[in-house]
């Protein structure tokens, strides 16, 4: 007898309903991802399952309860900072201040134009050098990074994914010159590049020759480094990006498909690299579906393995690090973050992470100063000493609720997973920018809950703090960094054996034109002290620079907001401009140097659409140059810059420059938006910006705000 | 005018302030905008106008780019109009032609400049005639117009320009079918884009599909139609377009067709012009009389048949 016909259900069922006074029917929650969450589940929710197995233990097929039968009970997770601060010197300080105090890998952060193939005394990554990570010209910048941290020791953990090659050569390298053998090194390079023409867009050549270059690393590492992770496959940016937790762990694991395929179609054995494999998953604020998400993960990454043909254990396990939401975070009354995140890190542990970021609170505003990354790490060593929690294995196993959600977000996946494969594979998916547009539908449609009020954001749309308390950040001088890694470079560009360099780089390029494994003649190149920029263009002379198509949904936004009162006010506004001017309202949205995150631009691109202005979508990496001579020939009223990655220092006044150097007369008005510390506020209105928009601001406002000031402008004239 | 000195010496935001003027609804924006043209077109340059239009997908704008980076590197300046079809019914819209457009937008001997379609033949009648007269006027050597291919547009489009190409992919024998008798008179050169990788085969067999049907629907006294192999992404074949387009160009100028057919444009866009002037001049007429609810309601309850309300209205509405 099933419990649903059982008069306790009945009477559960009455009582509900009398204290809701709701059908139990419609009493329902819909999550982003589509899934109905129901106010109770029984034991009947256990049954018809699929994908999970009920009686399935830890560390045994499908692998649901965790990778290794004792988990935290024999050893915690391991807590893995990312960490990167302009220059390889701070990184180290920094570097070797967290190992002290009790953290156990390092995480390197890299800054753009590394992740670009630029070197930093290039012109078009003027305003990025040493933002958002450490610079990386030569081996020097590595051996710097890692002095006196013994790489035999450490695990090293790289988020690289466009300038792999360089970089990895480098590591391997910078440990040579340290006296320790490749062999000895142990870490993990992301080298995931199909996220990366799908959402954070740090690539360098098109798809199919980047997907040789994974293949690549993953045949040298399964050969010669048998201690290094040779890929993390990362959900964690389309997350951030905005796709919900299906559309994540559908994708992730759909790309991790595509490596093994591009593996083994160098004549490895999927055994011979799988062990080695990785993961990495964004943790959010979806406390049971995040936990739901990394046990469907383990079970469905067993059965794809299974059917590769797997045959060590190993192979079928999925391992993953965690990293809290920086999306989640918001820049006001930014002390809720310490709160988000510790629960966010609280979901990575009951889902069964190997490996933990905690963000630090004032990330939604800058890179974290030292206080703020001792909370973060806090936060975790907190997790493992004090609440229990490594005490029992998987302790939410038998949930009716979360082996429930576990199966269905299976399920949910499965399909997606199904239709990427029927597609041809992720790459061609990517090619065809497919999932670049349902994740930004996604993120879109979450924007819109979030400004309509239907999803409550504590401190942001609700529960506003009236006393929005002032945080200390770390500034970076970013001019001076440029100019010290530039005099680095020339230095090094005299002392080395110019010859031997142009013939390594000439071999380099030789070898793009076939099918030899590119990173052997890339550590040759780099051990002469050719540049990151150097080993780039070697190669892109074969390859070419790769250009992203950018598509756009319309109409996702507007639909959250139909009889919205703000939504409609500002709709009549331009209607009434449209008939005062002749046209409507224009504006220009860009991204300017090597700042991939599109996400943030399209949002506000395509809900400034759906209300009635005119958008102009710039493309990606363009100099300041390029963005007012496109403004002005379009005739633009204002422009949008989004900024994520703090280089708006340099890139907005430039802008400006560029505008008055074409028209002396232009009136284009000028707001940004995006991560800005306070700090810079005063700066950018000295500059003439005219508004600016931090994380968390609602849209339908600053869209008001925007035709305002486009208004006001005109009627000066 | 300043606006017009201010043209001719090639600033941008003149010639940008002027589009603007000649595309906006506002009365005293068309006036001044009238005026302008008339001044301008005492002053032409030298442009040769080419349309390119083809389906969603084919690769337009990248064809575009490439191409155009071939030209510019030639020491040409080309000037680019591009009608966006993102747009919406409601709502505002999405143009993002530039993002397709990486590098020519950033070389100085260009003028790029998108303009949403908003539904009407591809967006066409308004203003982009008049954007490419200031674009000549400027001095710029070539100015593309780029449309989709939808409907009615490209026979608006070819009223506009000199020569008129056509972009199609590989394997596209679903447009063969489409393109039948009509398009073959608007279009100069057919270009199938994707020669390239795996598709390079299958680009051939189309090229090739193209030639044995245009020659089907060819008339006697027609100039032979061209179709040409490129692909975009590799820049390939893009010698064979320019080369291509100044043969045709030539051979026009020579044999009289060039002038023949600016002439035949002219009088199209006069007819055009002067329809819409009628048609909004008999729109206000309707609604303001009107007659039409009048009449229907008389339809609906039956005093009278459709065809005897519509004669009635004409006739009421005609008379002065």
């Amino acid at each position: 007898m099933t419990n649903k016909s059982n008069n306790g259900f009945n009477t559960w069922q009455k009582s509900f309903e009398k204290e809701t006074k709701k059908n139990f029917s419609d009493a329902k929650s819909e999550t982003d991802e589509g899934i109905d969450i129901k106010p109770v589940y029984t034991r009947d929710d256990l049954e018809n399952f699929s994908f999970v197995e009920n009686n399935s233990l830890p560390g045994q097929w499908p692998y649901t309860r965790g990778p290794k039968a004792s988990m935290y009970t024999n050893r915690p997770w391991t807590i893995r900072q990312y960490a990167g601060f302009s220059t390889a010197e701070e990184s180290n300080e920094f570097y070797k201040k967290n190992l002290e105090s009790g953290q156990k890998g390092l995480s390197v952060a890299f800054d753009l134009p590394t992740h670009r193939g630029y070197d930093s005394d290039d012109d078009l990554v003027m305003g990025d050098v040493g933002k958002a990570g450490v610079a990386i010209d030569t081996v020097e910048d590595m051996k710097i990074l890692f002095n006196n941290i013994p790489l035999d020791q450490m695990s090293v953990s790289m988020t690289m994914n466009g300038a792999v090659l360089p970089v990895l050569a480098s590591f391997i390298v910078a440990g040579e010159e340290q006296g320790v053998d490749k062999s000895l090194l142990s870490g993990t390079i992301q080298n995931d590049i199909l996220k990366e023409f799908m959402v954070r867009n740090t690539y360098i050549y098109p798809p199919e020759p980047s997907m040789k270059i994974v293949a690549d690393i993953i045949e040298f590492t399964s050969k010669e480094m048998p201690k290094f992770n040779s890929i993390s496959i990362s959900g964690y940016h389309m997350q951030e990006a905005g796709a919900d937790n299906v559309l994540e762990l559908a994708y992730t694991l759909a790309d991790g498909m595509e490596y093994v395929r591009a593996a083994m179609s160098k004549g490895l054995d999927v055994d011979d690299f799988a062990p080695r494999l990785s993961f990495f998953f964004a943790i959010g604020t979806d406390f049971f579906m995040e936990i739901a998400k990394l046990r469907a993960a383990r079970t469905l990454w067993a059965k794809i393995m299974k059917n590769f043909g797997a045959k060590n254990e190993r192979s079928l396990i999925l391992r993953t690090h965690c990293q809290t939401s920086g999306v989640s975070l918001t820049e006001k009354d930014p002390y809720n973050n310490i709160i988000r995140t510790s629960y966010e890190a609280l979901s990575a542990i009951l889902g069964g992470t190997q490996s933990l970021h905690t963000n630090s609170f004032d990330e939604a505003i800058a890179l974290p100063t030292d206080e703020s990354a001792r909370i973060a790490r806090n936060t975790q060593l907190i997790l493992q000493n004090e609440t229990g929690v490594t005490k029992t294995v998987d302790p939410l196993a038998g949930s009716y609720f979360v082996e429930n959600l576990t199966e269905e977000l299976s399920k949910k996946a499965w399909d997606i997973i199904t239709e990427i494969e029927e597609l041809g594979g992720m790459t061609k998916a990517v090619k065809a920018g497919i999932p670049k547009l349902k994740i930004e539908e996604s993120a879109t449609k979450k924007q819109a809950k979030v400004d309509s009020g239907s999803r409550v954001v504590v401190g942001v749309n609700k529960y506003k703090n009236p006393k929005e308390p002032s945080v200390d950040v770390r500034v970076i001088d970013n001019n001076r960094v440029r100019d010290d890694q530039i005099k680095k470079i020339q230095a090094i560009k005299k002392s080395r054996d110019t010859k031997a360099v142009e013939k390594a780089l000439a071999n380099l390029t030789n070898a793009a034109k076939d099918e030899t494994n590119l990173l052997v003649p890339c550590i040759e190149a780099i051990k002469l002290r050719a540049t990151v920029g150097e080993v780039s263009k070697a190669l892109e002379q074969v390859y070419g620079r790769h250009f992203a198509k950018s598509l756009s949904v319309s109409g996702v936004y507007g639909k959250h907001f139909e009889g919205d009162k703000e939504f409609m006010k500002v709709e009549s506004k331009i209607k009434e401009f449209e008939n005062i001017n002749g046209r409507r309202p224009r504006v220009l949205v860009v991204k300017m140097g090597q700042d991939g995150h599109d996400r943030g631009a399209k949002i506000v691109a395509t809900s400034f659409a759906d209300m009635g202005f005119d958008v102009d979508m710039g493309p990606l990496f363009q100099s300041p140059k390029d963005v007012a001579k496109d403004a002005i020939e379009n005739d633009v009223h204002a422009i949008g810059v989004s900024t994520l990655a703090a280089g708006h220092k340099t890139l907005v006044p430039e802008l400006m420059k560029g505008l008055k150097e074409i028209d002396p007369k232009s009136k284009i008005i000028v707001f940004v938006g995006g991560i800005i510390p306070e700090q810079d506020y005063e700066f950018l209105y000295e500059n003439n910006v005219s508004a600016i928009f931090g994380p968390g601001s609602n849209i339908i406002e600053s869209a008001e705000k925007v035709i305002d000031l486009i208004s006001d402008n005109l009627s000066k004239e | 005018m300043e606006l017009v000195d201010k043209i001719i010496k090639g600033e941008r935001a003149a010639i940008a302030k002027a589009i603007t003027l000649v595309e906006s609804s506002k009365d005293t924006d068309q006036q001044i905008s009238r005026q302008l043209i008339s001044e301008l077109i005492k002053k032409p340059g030298k442009s040769i106008r080419v349309g390119f239009s083809g389906p969603p997908g084919v690769g337009k704008s990248t064809f575009i780019e490439s191409f155009g980076s071939y030209l510019v590197s030639q020491n040409y300046k080309l000037g680019i109009l591009a009608i966006d079809p993102s747009s919406q019914i409601t709502g505002g819209s999405i143009l993002g032609d530039k993002t397709r457009m990486v590098e020519i937008s950033k070389n100085p001997n260009t003028f790029i400049r998108s303009t949403p379609s908003r539904g009407t033949l591809g967006g066409i009648s308004m203003g982009t005639r008049e954007a490419s007269i200031i674009l000549d006027a400027a001095g710029y050597d070539f100015i593309f117009i780029e449309t989709v291919g939808v409907g009615q547009s490209e026979i608006v489009a070819s009223n506009l320009v000199d020569i008129f190409t056509l972009i199609v992919g590989p394997g596209s024998g679903d447009e063969l079918q489409g393109i039948k008798k009509g398009i073959t008179e608007y279009a100069d050169i057919f270009i199938v884009n994707k020669n390239d990788g795996e598709l390079k085969m299958e680009a051939s067999k189309t090229a090739a599909d193209y030639k044995s049907a245009l020659s089907y629907y060819k008339k006697l006294d027609e100039l032979e139609k061209q179709v040409l192999l490129v692909s975009a992404i590799e820049q390939t074949g893009m010698e064979d377009v320019i080369k291509t387009i100044n043969q045709i160009i030539d051979q026009n100028k020579l044999k009289g067709i060039f002038d023949e057919r600016r002439a035949d444009q002219l009088e199209y866009w006069i007819e055009e012009e002067v329809k819409n002037i009628i048609a909004s001049d008999i729109t206000n007429r309707l609604t303001s009389k009107g007659n039409i609810p009048k009449y229907s309601e008389k339809v609906m309850k039956n005093e009278m048949s459709m065809y005897e309300a519509v004669e009635t209205i004409t006739k009421d509405t005609l008379e002065q």
